[in-house]
């Protein structure tokens, strides 16, 4: 295993993190984050080929446990078996990390300090500070 | 409630219909999802964060009415996402009008005005545009100045034209109980049909984290808001899900009441969690394992009281006994009666 723990702490992201399991229980538990990740993974398979899409769906209790996955650029579905990833790279952008909204009030912060500043500095011009 | 007769009998025939064949569970409202891209990101929601291949995909109008036929819900919401962005979705809707569904086309509004001309009127369509409070309180839900005013100028243009228009809601713990009543009050005055409320669910992937509600602080909420209700307001939701938004009376979760259908298949369990997807709608409502989902067995359950599964669970509450349909009745005629 690359990292000691699957389960990353809600203020941390997976981005740029790999994880090659050592054993089923490790697969199960990474594919899970994938599963759970916003963003595009990079899968190595037993095959050699890599893989590199969005991560959908994942049925870890079928006859053969299998995720599903949007290819990054090819149209379609890929249906891949546990069984057959080595490893999975959390290559794309966590598109759930949360930048609009902390732009946005940071933006909103900067206006309204940007309009304290003015009706201030209108009040020291009439001589009211 | 705000709706047409006609909607009421349809909707009734079938949940009697339902009863009548002993079906145990059955979809009210079918939640496709054409797309999740969306020309807006507001800070509670968690339906848009993807990957740019993924936001670009589509649902074809085929699937769409595919989708609707496999569930056999009599209506249709068609959230997002942002709808109206989707270049098909006029055809979407046409086809769906003439499977005799009734269609909630949900939008924030931004494109509503300007696209008018390629819906027509009808009692089968209703755009229901998202509306989180008045002008300060929604900018900031939508994280962009100026939207309010455009969902109005939309509203009044749709109105006018003869559409039906309903708001949707959602509020969060920041939510001012007066300042949602004048809200109340403004959409009433600008001939809306009706509103949908509901608190906002706790999505795991939304930006902004520190503003979900929590069960008992929804229920304080919503029973400042709804409590001495006006008589000129008007809900387009079930009477009795009001009242469990009040903590007046208590239900379980009916997620099966509102399953969706997006490019990933049909969501398991409902419109909220994403636990994994089906194939086939049968293989949703028959291989989903209901019994870990709600409040009580599942933690991403704990605080949810959103309309998307508790509005089935009050209409349940209607069509079981003559006592639900006289709670209905009791909780329409006199919604302030404690």
């Amino acid at each position: 295993m690359t990292d000691a723990k699957y389960h990353t702490p809600e203020d941390q992201t997976l981005q740029g993190r790999v994880f090659r399991p050592s054993s089923t229980t490790e697969l199960r538990e990474a594919i899970e984050q994938a599963f759970d990740y916003r963003g595009d993974v990079a899968l190595e398979l037993t095959s050699g080929e890599t893989v590199v899409g969005y991560v959908f769906n994942r049925d870890a209790n079928g006859a053969v446990p299998a995720l599903e996955l949007f290819p990054k650029d090819l149209p379609g579905v890929r249906k891949i078996a546990y069984a057959d990833v080595v490893s999975i790279a959390f290559t794309g952008e966590d598109t759930a990390s949360g930048k609009s909204w902390e732009a946005w009030v940071a933006k909103k912060e900067s206006q309204r300090r940007a309009e304290s500043e003015q009706v201030a500095a209108a009040a020291r011009a009439r001589g009211h500070l | 409630m705000a709706v047409p007769l006609s909607q009421m009998f349809t909707v009734t025939k079938y949940v009697l219909t339902q009863k009548l064949k002993g079906v145990k569970r059955y979809p009210l409202v079918l939640m496709l999802e054409p797309l999740f891209r969306c020309n807006l990101a507001c800070a509670g929601c968690g339906k848009i964060q993807y990957p740019d291949h993924v936001l670009d995909k589509r649902l074809t109008p085929e699937q769409c009415w595919a989708a609707a036929e496999e569930c056999g819900a009599p209506i249709v919401s068609i959230p997002g996402g942002e709808p109206l962005i989707h270049p098909e979705m006029p055809e979407i809707v046409r086809g769906l009008i003439a499977r005799k569904k009734y269609v909630y086309l949900c939008t924030n509004a931004i494109l509503l005005e300007r696209k008018l001309d390629e819906y027509t009127p009808s009692k089968y369509l209703t755009f229901s545009v998202h509306m989180d409070g008045l002008k300060e309180e929604h900018d900031r839900a939508v994280c962009r100045d100026g939207v309010y005013e455009t969902a109005v100028r939309a509203i009044k243009a749709a109105l006018k034209r003869g559409f039906r228009v309903t708001t949707n809601t959602t509020l969060f713990d920041d939510a001012n109980p007066e300042r949602v009543r004048a809200f109340f009050d403004e959409m009433m005055k600008l001939g809306v049909e009706g509103m949908m409320i509901s608190p906002g669910y706790s999505y795991q992937k939304a930006p902004d984290q520190q503003h979900f509600l929590k069960r008992h602080r929804t229920r304080e909420l919503f029973s400042k808001i709804l409590g001495n209700r006006k008589p000129g307001w008007r809900f387009n939701q079930s009477p009795l899900f009001l009242e469990f938004l009040m903590g007046k009376r208590e239900y379980q979760c009916t997620p099966w009441g509102n399953p969706t259908y997006n490019i990933f298949g049909w969501q398991r369990p409902c419109y909220l969690l994403q636990d994994g997807y089906a194939r086939t709608f049968r293989e949703l409502m028959e291989e989903t394992d209901w019994e870990r989902y709600g409040a009580g067995r599942n933690e991403k359950c704990a605080d949810c009281m959103v309309h998307c599964g508790y509005e089935a669970s009050a209409v349940e509450d209607t069509f079981s006994s003559w006592s639900g349909l006289s709670r209905t009745v009791k909780a329409t005629l006199l919604p302030n009666a404690r």
